[in-house]
This record gives C-alpha cells, structure tokens and sequence, in this order.
C-alpha cells in the first residue's frame, strides 16, 4: 500500500513537472471546445447532442493520456520499478493516477462545455458521480489495454482499436445516467443505475488487478 | 475418426432442425407469422456463440495457469469458430428484421451488443497478428481474451435487460417461451442448439489440428 502511494505521487510529479504534457492536453481540450462553439455557429446544442459530445472530447482525451500511460516505463525503466514496487503496486497505482487524470479531464471538458454552451445539467450530484464513476471505468480499461499495446512494442493505434469496443458498455451506461441528471432525475431514481455501474468498475477493477501480472512475465 | 459418435450426432441434430424447423406446426402471431421459425435458425447461432467464447475464455485462463501453448491454439481456434457463427447469427438476424421491423438494422441493444462483440473480437485476431512470438502472443491476448469476454458477456447479457428493446424477450416483450405451449418450438430449438454446438466443436478442432502440424 506504502509503495502505491509513492507510485502515485511520483506519476502526478512527473506529469507536473513535465508541463509541455499537461499545457498539450488542456490546449487539446480547449480547442476542441471551441471547434464545436464555431461549427456549431454559436448555437446552444440539444441535450442528447451537449452530452454526446462531451463524452466524444473526453473519451479522445482519455485515449491520448493512456497511449503514453506506460511511456515512461519502456523496458529497463520498467523492471526497475516491477522489482522495487511489484506489479500490484503498479497496476494500483496506475489505476488510480488514470481514474484522477480523465476525472480531471472530464470536468475540464464539462466546464468549458458550460462557458460555450451553457450547463443544462439538472442535478449536479449525479452527473457528476456518474462523471467520476465512468472516469474510473474508463480507467480501467484504457489501463489494461495500454498494457497490452505497450507490449506489442508500443504501437498506439492498436491500443485504441483494443480499448474502443471495450470502453462502450460504460460509456453507454455513464451516458445514460448523464442524461438522467441532465433531465432531472432525483439520485434516489437513478440509484439502480449508479450501483450497477460502480459494480461494473469494480468488478473489471479487480480483474485488471488480477490479469495484470501475467502481461508481465518474460 | 476419432469423436465420430459427437460429429454424426451433430449433424443429425442439424439436419433434424433444419428440416423438421420449416415443417412442423408454430403459432400464428400477427406481424411475426411464419418468421418465427427464424428462432430455429437465427438464435441457435448465438447459443453457439456464446458456447465457442465461452471455451475459448476457459482456454485462455487454462494457459495463463498452466502455460500450455496448446491450450492457446485451443483458444484461438474456438473464437474464430465463434465469429463464424456471430457472423451466420448477424446475418439470418438482419434478415429477419427486414421483414419483421422493416429495416436491416435498428437501433437496438441486442444489435449494439452484436456489433460491440464482433469489434472486441476482431480486435483480438488484429492482436494476435501484431505479436510474432508465441508464447509472448499467447499470454497478451489471453489477457485480452479474458477480460474482453466479460465485457462482452455485460455487455450483450446485463444492458439490453436495463433499456428498452424491441426485440423478442426484452424490454417487456415477449420471449418464445410465452408462446411455446405445447413446448412444439422448444422440441427443434433445444436440438437445433445442441447441433450446432457440436458442429462448432468440430470445426474448432479442425482448426486446431491445422495449427499443431503448422507449429
């Protein structure tokens, strides 16, 4: 547990300190934003279509953070830190530095969306629950299929087309509860849904944990 | 031959299916009217389906503990009998939907399903090319394998049942089993199932053997 720790906050350090990374993506997110205000001429998109795109700019966004997820960590780097830190701290550690990461970019987004489009969201508690519970999801997968990818000698488009159909099935769920926040829902309504997707995170969660190890035997 | 008791059963089970499927005697609904006979043919496929990917994810664990190769052609050759039948399974669906919803494809959580599980496992031969050694190959997209068959198995079995379908047996339709009551549709539906099961064993460990003498 000591030792996910130090993982995490040496992640968050080294993306700190190596700005060019963090301005590259805020940039990215702005511009995107502000791509969408202008082709849509200024105008205020519908619910379905405010949230539609918010996961499309937020899903790029994830997808581009997890291809360099495991970049700093090709060959001799990484079996420094498997022997120091084991695959377990590891795959916590990144788990939890990437579940942070694309809630950070999904509330980014959400709040650009505000300024340039308005906030049609209703209930705030939920979408932004459903917003954390999906990043973590999101997460998880784009973690393991990184994993996966940077083991093919680091190509990175294959890590997208592995992660795309996987990430579907949350991102179908999260947005449905999205909408339901954007419309009004009480939470307790929306219980049901939120349980079903924080089981959802978990339980791909611990399989990650549990498949994670054998990505790394030579 | 070696199983020859299962291969003649199986075809027997299909040929019994698919003759005594457009013959025997179905209920007459309005809309549906003989297109349900499609149960025979077109659900059949899924049920084998989900058996190939199912003995290919327990190929794939079997492998990581054991790390035997052989379990890894195993694997490999069952998911793509698999996607033989998601493929047949696709298409005898579209077919069905044309005459039954008027168009070949709806926007559906069994046909999202259908298209989300066909990606995942295209995805999956796509990472078995991009990796030359073997046992390297086997062990990376026996993760994947794993880990991609749950998501599927939420994702075509736990969703539709949250959302709205109009397909038969979701979101508040009907299911054969309410019209069945004289169980005459289960009578060539189990068989069907059963057969094309052991036909999809067959063609998997044909597959297999090509890919041992090719080791």
């Amino acid at each position: 547990m000591k030792n996910t720790w130090v993982l995490v906050r040496r992640y968050f350090s080294q993306e700190v300190r190596n700005s060019n990374v963090l301005f590259s993506l805020g940039l990215y997110l702005v511009g995107v934003a502000y791509l969408i205000y202008l082709l849509n001429g200024g105008g205020v998109p519908a619910d379905k279509v405010w949230n539609s795109l918010l996961w499309m700019v937020v899903f790029f966004g994830a997808i581009q953070l997890s291809s360099r997820s495991f970049e700093y960590e090709s060959n001799d780097y990484f079996y420094y830190y498997q022997t120091i830190a084991g695959p377990a701290a590891t795959i916590i550690a990144k788990l939890l530095f990437n579940g942070g990461y694309i809630a950070v970019i999904s509330g980014t987004t959400w709040g650009l969306f505000s300024i340039f489009f308005g906030n049609p969201v209703f209930n705030t508690a939920l979408f932004g629950l459903a917003l954390l519970l999906g990043s973590v999801g999101c997460s998880v997968v784009l973690t393991l299929t990184s994993g996966v990818a940077q083991r093919t000698q680091g190509n990175a488009t294959l890590g997208a087309i592995l992660a795309l159909p996987l990430l579907l099935p949350i991102l179908q769920l999260t947005s449905v509860l999205n909408l339901q926040a954007i419309v009004g829902v009480p939470t307790v309504e929306a219980l049901n849904l939120l349980v079903s997707l924080a089981a959802l995170d978990l339980g791909i969660g611990l399989l990650a944990y549990l498949l994670f190890p054998y990505l790394w035997q030579d | 031959m070696k199983g020859l008791p299962y291969k003649i059963a199986g075809l027997l089970l299909i040929l019994f299916s698919l003759s005594y499927g457009l013959w025997t005697k179905v209920p007459e609904l309005p809309i549906i009217e003989q297109s349900i006979r499609n149960l025979f043919y077109h659900v059949s496929m899924w049920f084998a389906m989900v058996a190939m990917m199912a003995a290919s994810f327990g190929s794939a664990i079997g492998f990581l503990t054991s790390e035997n190769l052989a379990l890894d052609r195993r694997s490999i050759s069952l998911a793509e009998t698999g996607m033989f039948f998601s493929v047949m399974g696709l298409l005898t669906g579209m077919l069905w939907a044309k005459f039954t919803w008027g168009a070949w494809w709806t926007n559906d959580p069994k046909l999202n399903g259908t298209a989300i599980t066909m990606l995942i496992y295209l995805a999956y031969f796509v990472l078995r090319n991009s990796i030359d050694d073997p046992r390297k190959r086997a062990r990376i997209s026996g993760v994947y394998n794993i880990f991609a068959f749950v998501m599927m198995i939420v994702f075509i079995g736990i969703l539709p049942r949250m959302t709205d379908s109009l397909h038969p047996g979701n979101g508040g339709n009907p299911g054969f089993n309410s019209y069945d009551l004289d169980n005459r549709l289960r009578l060539v539906f189990y068989p069907a199932v059963l057969g094309w099961i052991l036909l999809g064993t067959w063609i998997s460990a044909l597959r297999y053997r090509i890919r041992n003498l090719e080791e």
